[in-house]
């Protein structure tokens, strides 16, 4: 007799092979499908934003800084104040062209917003060592205010002393830089020259002495006179660069000062930076003349602005703590001198975040001190 | 002589202009296509030279795209040459 049969249909077998697998493969889905899926998604993400950074001739990136101070001076009222951010914009075009802009905005002492145009170029790259610059451009006058200025990379909470708006150095100018680096052997050197319109004169509010040398970057000639200048730089090793800067020209005024005729005009500076075992040590010297009035007029005498600076700084060995020391001077038209000791202590959050404090000894002659206590919270992006 | 080194401007200004429009291209046309970038030797330049200014960044910070963006920019502030630049890209766009 046989014995019973086990009759399974093909369709039935199928249906139990399903759901054998189906069985046995739910659990481990339910447990990972989601990563998994997260995972494969943020991939292709990924491959687009990199095939799409690959193929595209224009680029666009935005950059800049941001602050804000708390200063507490000894005679006066302490305050939250610089509250600056200043966006940077970047586009390029392939690899030949990019424009460049900062947009400074300000919280004013009267809490409104002040903006400005701190500069805005196009760059033509000509070849390996030359750049176009064509706009309202940084002074490549020294160091300091060309390529340290930003808060986040400047390492103590204020400028030097000299080194700010209206005192000794140009601070941008509109015009045209051929700019570039050079290979020379094993160093390297670097250059700007530029022509451009030049300063202007700018009264007290008394209206009978010349103030400053506006230097923000005039949108006209005062003078039909433009002025010229440059900077070179030489890398004799790789972390020390020493620089040469000039610029001559005439300046005049508005109003009672433009009567007055063009006066000469004369920048020079020297800077120089070092890294060397583990610090960082930098100066600088500008020395800025105006010549006499070639007509009697308003304040026509001779007029020199001088400031210079030395700083230290040193990052602690495998902590986030910087020391920062700085030692200047500044002697405008008035001959009173001011020396400034400024130490400072900072914390990085990251590269590009940075709290500062410090406290400037301010020395001035004939002048009761007015030393103050910074603190800066900066931030790079 | 003050007065006419500041007369020269104009005349400056035309020789930097005829510098630019002659020599530029010519020295294009003989570059062809640069030569790439060289991530060991960008390695070395963007350590000697980035901190010069500020604190080193990370590569991961940024993409390659953006990295070409900036470093067009720093080579711009900080005087690089062309060469400079294409190797530091390259070692950027490698550890990122």
């Amino acid at each position: 007799m046989a014995g019973p049969r086990y009759f399974i249909s093909r369709k039935h077998a199928l249906a139990w092979a399903m759901g054998a697998v189906l069985g046995w493969t739910a659990p481990v889905w339910a447990q990972g499908d989601e990563p998994w899926k997260a995972e494969i998604e943020a991939l292709r993400r990924e491959i687009r934003q990199a095939a799409e950074g690959k193929e595209v001739d224009s680029r666009f990136h935005l950059a800049g800084y941001a602050s804000v101070d708390y200063v507490d001076p000894q005679t006066g009222n302490s305050s939250f104040t610089g509250v600056t951010f200043n966006p940077i914009f970047h586009y390029s075009y392939k690899d030949w062209l990019l424009l460049d802009a900062e947009i400074g905005t300000q919280l004013s002492s009267e809490g409104e917003t002040e903006t400005s145009l701190e500069y805005m170029t196009a760059n033509l790259v000509l070849n390996d060592s030359m750049i176009l610059v064509a706009g309202r451009f940084l002074s490549p006058i020294g160091m300091f205010r060309r390529n340290i200025h930003p808060s986040w990379v400047n390492k103590l909470p204020s400028a030097p002393i000299g080194f700010d708006h209206g005192q000794a150095v140009p601070l941008a100018d509109v015009g045209l830089q051929l700019t570039g680096g050079i290979a020379l052997g094993a160093t390297r050197a670097n250059y700007a020259i530029y022509t451009a319109n030049g300063p202007m004169l700018e009264l007290n509010a008394a209206g009978d002495e010349i103030e400053e040398i506006g230097t923000e970057g005039q949108g006209s000639d005062m003078n039909d006179d433009k002025v010229i200048g440059g900077r070179v730089g030489w890398l004799p090793l790789p972390r020390l660069e020493v620089g040469v800067s000039f610029a001559t020209g005439k300046a005049s005024g508005e109003g009672a000062l433009g009567e007055t005729g063009n006066r000469d005009y004369d920048v020079v500076d020297v800077d120089f930076s070092w890294q060397v075992a583990g610090f960082d040590l930098r100066g600088e010297y500008t020395k800025t003349e105006l010549g006499e009035s070639p007509a009697a007029g308003i304040d026509p005498a001779e007029k020199e602005w001088t400031a210079w600076y030395t700083q230290a700084a040193y990052r602690l060995p495998g902590t986030n703590w910087e020391a920062v020391l700085r030692y200047g001077g500044y002697e405008p038209p008035t001959g009173v001198e001011t020396r400034q000791w400024t130490p400072g202590i900072n914390y990085l959050f990251a590269a590009h975040v940075i709290a500062k404090l410090a406290y400037e000894f301010n020395d001035t002659d004939g002048v009761e001190d007015d030393d103050r206590l910074l603190l800066q919270i900066a931030y790079g992006f | 002589m003050k007065t006419r080194i500041s007369s020269l401007a104009p005349t400056a200004l035309g020789v930097g202009a005829l510098l630019v429009t002659v020599l530029a291209p010519q020295a294009l046309a003989e570059q062809g296509t640069p030569p790439a970038g060289d991530p060991a030797r960008g390695a070395k330049v963007w350590a000697d030279n980035c901190s010069r200014c500020h604190n080193m960044r990370d590569p991961r910070e940024f993409t390659d795209g953006q990295w070409q963006v900036i470093v067009t920019h720093m080579r711009l502030r900080g005087g690089f040459t062309g060469q400079d630049a294409r190797d530091i890209l390259a070692f950027l766009q490698a550890s990122n």
